[in-house]
């Protein structure tokens, strides 16, 4: 089961990314292009999801909205994985004292509330990337070391493990050989619950009016903008909520074990 | 629990929240950038430096950081939490009118998570792989990977603009907060019922059981009867991640809805960089948090008479 469904979810999200990638690099039309002639239009062939109050092109917003969001992925997933590996091994191999303390940090870290500290960063560096990444990046680091340091306290069990050790193998060289490897599986799945979250928390803060840049598009932001249409032209509002909403669904579920 | 234990504890808390506290003041002073310089260009004058002075004097920034914390947490704790630094205003007297709103919505939120979650894990458990177990999985999976601000207005487009059930943004308090702690909630259920439903599963599959039934008592009856306490055990275990999602899910919800809480104050307090009121806000989240793993930690050393440390999950 856990295979069919993957094989269902992945072919979707690749597809999905690769969307995101080709939109955020390609629209029909140009995102800031302001029509006032041509404003509040409904959808049609030129313009596939109608057009804005300024008469932007709806659809070419979304697409190029996806960068932000691509960006933000990319930085949240490398650095908490660096992070995380790197805090696995403290609390793995790290003296008592280091590995105590690691492992207080990471379930503290598990505790914070992400959004909090996204605008607590915000407010401090402004809103931009840095603050979202850094947010979700202080978080997110704390499961990947917690089942580092729980794969490491299993390996330590296993006979070809010390075999390795007995053998000359370096450390870094048997972490490298035989816990990445097994690390995989849960690491995706993390990775893939990171990157949800990564999608979640820039829509969120940029629904909060809290954008990196105003005149970019970005889907939150697009859901700030246009939140007064809600009632007479649902289809603005609907239209980046959906997109939030199926990247973050798609990259939550690929990569799932559960 | 032992008195020495207790006592442990609620140094323990006072410390953690001290830190959290002094952590987050320092990061916000070693920003660069002198709020009066910020506050005087905001204002387009051309101050004086007398001026400049009277207001690092008036706002306190003429004292060492150490001092300026102590003078902070001194007012904090007399609920002087100082003035803010674009209003003019009283901290205090602007935030507590909503901090009423945002507890509301925040403890109504978790109280109904707690409710309909465990009567779903219950549900789930009772039947494995029937519907209620079905629709929490759903739930957890839709708490996890949906975004609350998108889920909030498809509610609002459909129960207030297509539906016409509620007038979300003019009616009464209760109205204004049903769908706000339905939001908070919504995002709970789902994981506080996989928890609710590991602790019965654990006791469903004990051998304890079969005596119970053979007893004569219904599934369901034996089931609650004997695995409450296990599935409390496991619930207070995992409760942590939702502590923090009550406060960010409380200020999606706020925004959503328009209620005027604690959040819109936030907000503007971000974009205007008025540190005395997110310091006093970032106090109260932390307060909450760890008042909230304190708690649960007690309860569960209370609840488990083996004092065992369960695992964290890590979902």
């Amino acid at each position: 089961m856990m295979e069919a469904r993957r094989q269902i979810y992945l072919p979707v999200t690749l597809s999905l990314l690769g969307a995101m990638l080709l939109g955020a690099a390609w629209q029909p039309h140009d995102p800031h292009a302001v029509d006032l002639n041509n404003v509040l239009s409904a959808p049609s062939l030129t313009h596939w999801l109608g057009t804005d109050h300024l008469g932007r092109d709806v659809a070419s917003r979304i697409l190029a909205g996806a960068q932000p969001s691509l960006s933000a992925i990319a930085i949240v997933i490398v650095s908490s994985i660096g992070l995380g590996l790197a805090a696995g091994m403290a609390i793995g191999f790290g003296p008592p004292a280091l590995s105590r303390f690691m492992r207080w940090l990471a379930e503290t870290a598990l505790a914070l509330p992400t959004l909090i500290m996204a605008l607590l960063l915000a407010a401090l560096f402004g809103a931009g990337l840095l603050a979202i990444s850094a947010a979700l990046v202080v978080s997110t680091w704390a499961p990947y070391a917690l089942s580092i340091s729980a794969l490491l306290e299993r390996l330590r069990g296993e006979q070809y493990w010390n075999a390795t050790l007995a053998l000359g193998s370096s450390v870094t060289g048997a972490v490298r050989r035989h816990i990445l490897p097994n690390a995989w599986p849960t690491i995706g799945a993390l990775a893939g619950a990171d990157a949800g979250r990564a999608v979640i928390l820039v829509a969120s803060l940029g629904f909060l009016g809290l954008s990196a840049d105003t005149g970019r598009p970005e889907w939150g932001a697009m859901v700030h903008e246009y939140r007064m249409f809600l009632f007479s032209e649902p289809r603005l509002v609907l239209a980046p909520v959906l997109a939030t909403a199926m990247a973050a669904f798609m990259l939550n579920r690929t990569l799932d074990r559960g | 629990m032992t008195w020495l234990a207790a006592a442990r504890m609620v140094v323990m808390a006072l410390v953690s929240w001290l830190a959290a506290v002094a952590v987050s003041f320092m990061l916000i002073r070693l920003v660069p950038g002198d709020p009066v310089d910020i506050f005087v260009n905001r204002m387009n004058v051309n101050a004086s430096e007398e001026l400049l002075a009277a207001y690092r004097r008036a706002w306190g920034l003429e004292h060492s950081l150490i001092e300026q914390f102590l003078i902070w947490l001194r007012g904090f704790v007399t609920l002087n939490w100082g003035v803010s630094f674009v209003t003019g205003g009283e901290v205090s007297n602007e935030l507590a009118p909503r901090l009423a709103w945002s507890a509301a919505i925040g403890f109504g939120g978790m109280i109904a998570a707690l409710l309909c979650g465990t009567l779903l894990g219950f549900r789930a458990a009772l039947h494995p792989g029937g519907l209620a177990d079905g629709l929490s999985r759903s739930m957890a999976v839709a708490g996890q990977a949906l975004p609350a601000f998108a889920v909030g207005l498809v509610a609002l487009w459909l129960f207030a603009a297509e539906l016409r059930w509620l007038l979300p943004f003019s009616g009464g308090a209760v109205e204004r907060l049903i769908l706000p702690i339905a939001l908070v909630a919504f995002f709970s259920v789902g994981s506080v019922s996989r928890l609710v439903r590991a602790g019965f599963a654990e006791t469903a599959a004990a051998p304890f059981m079969r005596t119970a039934l053979a007893k004569g008592l219904s599934r369901k009856t034996a089931l609650w009867r004997h695995g409450r306490r296990q599935a409390a055990i496991v619930l207070v275990a995992g409760i942590a991640p939702d502590l923090a999602w009550i406060v960010g899910g409380t200020a999606i919800a706020e925004i959503v809805f328009g209620i005027p809480g604690l959040s819109e104050r936030v907000v503007e307090a971000v974009s205007s960089r008025d540190y005395p009121v997110l310091q006093s806000y970032v106090a109260l989240v932390a307060l909450w948090i760890i008042l909230g793993l304190h708690l649960c930690a007690l309860l569960r050393r209370t609840l488990d008479p083996r004092h065992g440390a369960l695992p964290l999950r890590v979902q």
